[in-house]
């Protein structure tokens, strides 16, 4: 955790749009890999590497699905990810709003 | 399977991602990309409804109004051309899994919501399916062409409404419950039409219901 308390693995623009997009989906729900790359607007390379800090960070998992001669790789944000999201929302109002009283 | 994510085809560090470049990113920042990616994400991972609702209003319309048409006048009834009744009922089934599959497609969203799609899918299936299958034994038992009449248009209505008000039961989706009471309301009202009556009164009552929903399907989202 940084001296601000903002979880720096969370507080870099590319993964704070990725865990914050993966929130939005309900519980039990994952999103598919290439519908992600959509919505962050990365090159896929780009999205492994952030994909892959989450990931070893226990925030986010990655499932491979074969069917057939397709494959699917969904992603998904866990409990600790989004208890980590909560945790960097409620660090960053406090920010805000101590920056707004000075 | 679980499987870490590969690097395959990209880069392997935060320099190279681009927007991870090292610089700090100051809170207010942070705030904004918040709030950016927050709300398109949830305008573009909510399934819209809107194309389904229009299918089916204009199915409703056509189709039953269709149907109307061959046995409005019909004395005595003896129901709709069997071929041409085949022929709507075919059409709408195979219309309906285009549109969950291009739904699905779309949303890019898979886990348990896709499989309570499923398995919602299913059970109109089976509801459609047990339909036919009752039908068939209210003509074995005797029943008149009118009471098979009534029974055929209403039938389906009153399957829809079962489906949308468990479907809204799942996501708790006020405009969903009142489209299933609606439609259970035509299902058993509708019927006191007669067997010919009942076509239109089910085009419209039902077919209209549908388009308003496709209608203000986008502003009640938005609530």
């Amino acid at each position: 955790m940084s001296e601000d308390g903002l979880d720096p693995v969370i507080h870099a623009p590319a993964r704070l749009r990725i865990v914050v997009t993966l929130a939005a989906l309900r519980d039990g729900d994952d999103l598919s890999f290439t519908k992600l790359q959509d919505l962050i607007g990365l090159t896929p390379g780009n999205l492994i590497t952030h994909l892959r800090k989450l990931e070893d960070a226990g925030y986010v998992t990655a499932e491979r699905n074969r069917s057939g001669v397709t494959a699917r790789t969904s992603v998904a944000l866990t409990h600790n990810g989004r208890a980590a999201l909560d945790r960097y929302t409620t660090a960053l109002r406090q920010l805000l709003d101590s920056a707004s009283q000075q | 399977m679980n499987e870490q994510i590969g690097t395959a085809g990209g880069a392997g560090t935060d320099e190279a991602a681009g927007l991870d470049d090292g610089t700090p990113m100051r809170a207010a920042d942070a705030a904004v990309i918040m709030q950016e990616a927050g709300q398109k994400a949830r305008q573009q991972l909510q399934v819209s409804h809107r194309a389904t609702f229009t299918f089916w209003g204009l199915a409703l319309l056509l189709g039953y109004g269709a149907m109307w048409l061959t046995v409005r006048g019909q004395h005595p009834f003896h129901g709709p051309d069997p071929a041409a009744f085949a022929t709507v009922t075919l059409l709408a089934v195979a219309s309906a899994i285009a549109t969950v599959a291009g739904n699905r497609a779309d949303s890019g969203v898979g886990g348990l919501s896709a499989a309570r799609r499923r398995i919602h899918f299913l059970a109109v299936l089976a509801g459609l399916a047990a339909l036919f299958a009752l039908e068939g034994a209210l003509v074995r038992a005797g029943a008149s062409r009118g009471v098979i009449g009534v029974f055929e248009d209403s039938a389906p209505v009153l399957v829809a409404g079962l489906f949308y008000l468990t479907t809204s039961a799942v996501w708790l989706d006020w405009p969903l419950f009142a489209l299933g009471i609606w439609l259970l309301v035509v299902a058993a009202v509708g019927g006191f039409a007669g067997p010919a009556g009942v076509w239109a009164v089910d085009a419209l009552a039902a077919g209209l219901a549908y388009l308003l929903m496709a209608a203000i399907e986008p502003w009640v989202r938005r609530l």
